[in-house]
């Protein structure tokens, strides 16, 4: 180790014991050993001691004096790679990647092939997609170290996010060569042909990647995403018979896959309505028990058809009670002539259960031909909660329609059918919201809520109804009940990151024109997608080392886009109206002290710390804005000039932006 | 098709509203806080009835103390859309099971307001009978007199200790 000041025997075998200590989180006995070189007076201002005493207290959380020592320990020893390392190490613990970079790099300079550093180095590079320097370190570690899986993996995984697929699937491909097939269950090694196979893909070339399937099938053991890659790639290429067989048998494992029968139709290359309704009908026979196959018929047919198809349906689910029916048909009522015919039915339903508890009039409907003799069969009596989901089915289907008289008539009559089903006051509540009566809206859900309080959803429902009537103190308290007893519940959400809560309290605060807290819960959403940032860290080695690489670069690349995400664009698009408020209409002095008198004399010390907040300056404003703005991207901004009644406002924004 | 399902479940803090809002449709009698609070002790002697999965019904009974060990059914009740589907006997049959198991009552008894005929009718089924007519029972219904229904489970010469053998097969 080259260090300007290097340590007798004795001292420098204490140095080593620091280091372990530090390994070995025992922090308590690194600063001993630290202190014992420092109290020589030979040696007290030891740069890398110093550094070292400096990076364990700041894993005892003593911030500033971490930064003193480390400081002070490079200052006395600016060519120890040891110090810049203890130095970048710091700062990255800070999450300043930047200059962590910078660090290392300084680090590199006096121990060009330190495998430690280039390790952290090549994590920090591919945090901040500092690509190409990372295929650089990787390219550096995989000579350094070319007997290891990690260096290879790495090596190709470098070359693979800079789409020079040619190189990855070079090093890929030698490193396959130098695996020994395994008899046993190998996953890892079935886990890297899979990725090898998705660089493949990914490169275009699926004819390669079709052999490179077929050689190696046997050692890949995740069977389902083998089948599903085969049939696509029968697809791509033309083959559609052998795609059709791969479905077919995906099928088999599970009916339920929409997609399948997607890739179906593409693989019988069927066009009209009339073909994948035949072929969906065959799928129906034969898995007689799969719900897809008959909500998918309902798609592809029309009229009388679609009444007879529909009708089945429809009785299957009153008869069975199944609460999300209308929801499951929702997608049906963009034909108005299937609303008719739904409509139709369910009045029919509803005399005959009146009548005779069945859901047709005439009992003596279902004929079955068995050697041409004509039997008549008797519909069964239905049990007596079918016409109590027929109500319930016809107060959404009106509510849809936007009758609203009709939908609370019909959500009544169900409530005084059956005053103890839960389901009837979500649907009054909701009736009531899409009304616009948010008030009336909370209160039937809070009575829902009130009938079983150890419903999560319904708890999650009634406190997103209480935000929306602006109702922010009885919504933490109904969150109350499922959040970690101890700490208030707005912590524990926060801590939790739960986004629609807090999205949801910020325009509750922003309608109250509380703009102040309104962009405290903006902020703190903002956090937490930084957050989920900055805990991808952790993944860049243990994916690496546990091999699940196709869901590495998945990860990789949802991060790449992660404030995409409509949660980030609901909450950036409040901050962005706040801070433009703030912007049009500055708060005067009078207005805050209005705020803190009306506030509660309770809370009045930490509403004075909150007007504060809303104090905001100007140049604050278009860096804030600009701050969010930043993130919306093209496609935002246009639903965002959509929804904003303020396009002067809006070119303020984009100004901030440019 | 499918047969409908009836159940019995638990009564919890979580969902003893349900409780109070089948009590409130189905009894023309208002119950107070006490009752409620009673009932979350109750254990087995309280139980929601679901019908597919939905709350139809209830019963609610109390050990009584006051002459020899009885058991009381203080409710027992059913929507109205869902009677007559079995859901009451299963109800009355969990109590006699309960009491049964038990083996140390000496008999259920339960009141019946005097013009309540489905009711009495349904309870002789399980062989109670009128003992009692109580006069002015109920303080704010129409007609306020009630029958007292009673199912005696030990003969009543039988006060010895070996009476616990034969009562058992009285009550199957």
């Amino acid at each position: 180790m080259p260090s300007s000041n290097p340590l007798p025997p004795k001292e420098n075998s204490l140095f080593k014991r620091i280091l372990r200590c530090y390994e070995h989180k025992q922090y308590k006995n690194g600063l001993k050993f630290a202190k014992q070189i420092l109290s020589n007076p030979k040696y007290a201002e030891h740069g890398e001691t110093l550094a070292m005493k400096g990076l364990t207290l700041n894993c005892l959380g003593r911030k500033e004096e971490a930064y003193e020592y480390v400081r002070r320990g490079l200052r006395n020893d600016l060519k120890s790679h040891v110090c810049w390392h203890v130095y970048g190490l710091l700062q990255r613990s800070d999450k300043k990647y930047d200059e962590a970079i910078k660090c290392y790099r300084n680090a590199l300079k006096w121990e060009k092939d330190n495998i430690q550093i280039l390790r952290d180095l090549s994590l920090l590079q591919v945090q901040m997609r500092d690509l190409e320097g990372y295929r650089d370190t990787r390219y550096h570690l995989f000579m350094l170290r070319p007997t290891q899986r990690v260096s290879w993996i790495g090596f190709a995984m470098a070359y693979h996010l800079l789409e020079d697929y040619e190189t990855a699937l070079n090093i890929l491909e030698t490193f396959r060569k130098t695996q020994v097939p395994s008899s046993g269950y190998d996953f890892e090694h079935s886990e890297f042909l899979l990725y090898q196979n998705m660089v493949i893909r990914e490169s275009g070339a699926f004819e390669d990647a079709l052999k490179h399937l077929q050689t190696n099938k046997d050692q890949i053991y995740d069977k389902v995403t083998s089948q599903e890659t085969f049939g696509c790639l029968y697809l791509k290429l033309g083959m559609y018979e052998d795609a059709k067989n791969e479905f077919n048998k995906l099928l088999e494992r599970n009916p339920e896959n929409i997609d399948y029968y997607y890739k179906l139709h593409d693989a019988e290359n069927l066009r009209t309505d009339q073909e994948k309704y035949e072929m969906i009908c065959k799928y129906r026979t034969k898995f007689p028990r799969a719900l897809m196959p008959r909500r998918m018929i309902l798609n592809y047919v029309s009229g009388e058809l679609f009444r007879s198809e529909i009708d089945d349906y429809m009785r299957r689910g009153f008869h069975k009670g199944i609460p999300p029916l209308f929801v499951d048909l929702k997608s049906l009522y963009k034909d108005k002539e299937k609303v008719k015919i739904i409509e139709d039915l369910l009045q029919s339903y509803l005399v005959a259960l009146k009548t005779t508890g069945c859901f047709s009039l005439n009992r003596y409907i279902i004929i079955v031909l068995i050697f041409e003799i004509i039997f008549l069969a008797k519909e069964e009596k239905q049990p007596a909660s079918a016409i109590l989901w027929v109500y319930y089915y016809m107060a959404q289907h009106y509510d849809f329609l936007k009758n609203t008289p009709k939908a609370l008539e019909f959500i009544d009559t169900a409530i005084n059918h059956t005053p103890t089903l839960i389901e009837l006051f979500i649907i009054k509540g909701q009736i009531y919201k899409h009304a616009g009566d948010v008030i009336e809206a909370y209160k039937w859900i809070d009575e829902a809520q009130a009938l079983d309080t150890a419903d999560r959803y319904i708890n999650y429902k009634c406190a997103k109804y209480m935000l929306r009537a602006n109702l922010l103190k009885e919504a933490e308290e109904i969150c109350s009940k499922f959040t970690r007893e101890g700490v208030s519940a707005m912590e524990n959400l926060n801590e939790m990151q739960c986004i629609w809560f807090q999205t949801e309290c910020a325009l509750a605060y922003q309608r109250l024109e509380k703009w102040g807290e309104a962009l405290k819960k903006c902020h703190e959403i903002d956090r937490h997608f930084s957050e989920i940032i900055e805990d991808q860290f952790d993944f860049h080695t243990y994916c690496m080392r546990k091999m699940t690489l196709r869901s590495y670069v998945g990860l990789l690349r949802l991060e790449d886009v992660l404030r995409s995400h409509p949660f980030y664009f609901r909450a950036a698009q409040c901050a962005i109206q706040v801070y433009l408020r703030l912007y049009d209409r500055p708060l005067s002095d009078i207005d805050t002290q209005q705020q803190l008198n009306t506030a509660n004399m309770a809370r009045i010390c930490k509403k004075k710390k909150e007007s504060k907040n809303d104090r905001v300056r100007l140049p604050d404003i278009c860096t804030k804005s600009r701050y969010y703005c930043c993130y919306l991207d093209e496609d935002s901004f246009s639903r965002w000039s959509r929804c904003t009644r303020r396009p002067d406002l809006w070119c303020i924004a984009l100004f901030a932006c440019n | 098709m499918k047969r409908s399902k009836i159940e019995l479940g638990d009564i919890t803090p979580h969902n003893i509203k349900q409780l109070k809002r089948l009590n409130t449709v189905v009894f023309p009698v208002s119950y107070n806080e006490k009752f409620y609070k009673d009932v979350l002790e109750a254990g087995e002697l309280a139980k929601l009835a679901y019908y597919n999965d939905i709350v139809v019904g209830a019963v609610c009974c109390r050990i009584d103390l006051e002459i020899g060990r009885r058991l009381y059914i203080m409710t027992l009740g059913c929507l109205y859309p869902y009677r007559r589907l079995g859901i009451g006997t299963m109800m009355v049959q969990h109590v006699l099971n309960y009491v049964e198991k038990d083996g140390n009552f000496d008999s259920i008894y339960l009141h019946v307001q005097l013009n309540n005929d489905g009711a009495i009718e349904f309870y002789k089924k399980f062989g109670f009978t009128i003992v009692e007519t109580k006069e002015h029972y109920y303080k704010r219904i129409e007609p306020a007199d009630a029958y007292v229904l009673e199912k005696t489970l030990k003969s009543a010469t039988n006060n010895e200790g070996d009476s616990k053998n034969i009562k058992s097969s009285i009550v199957s």
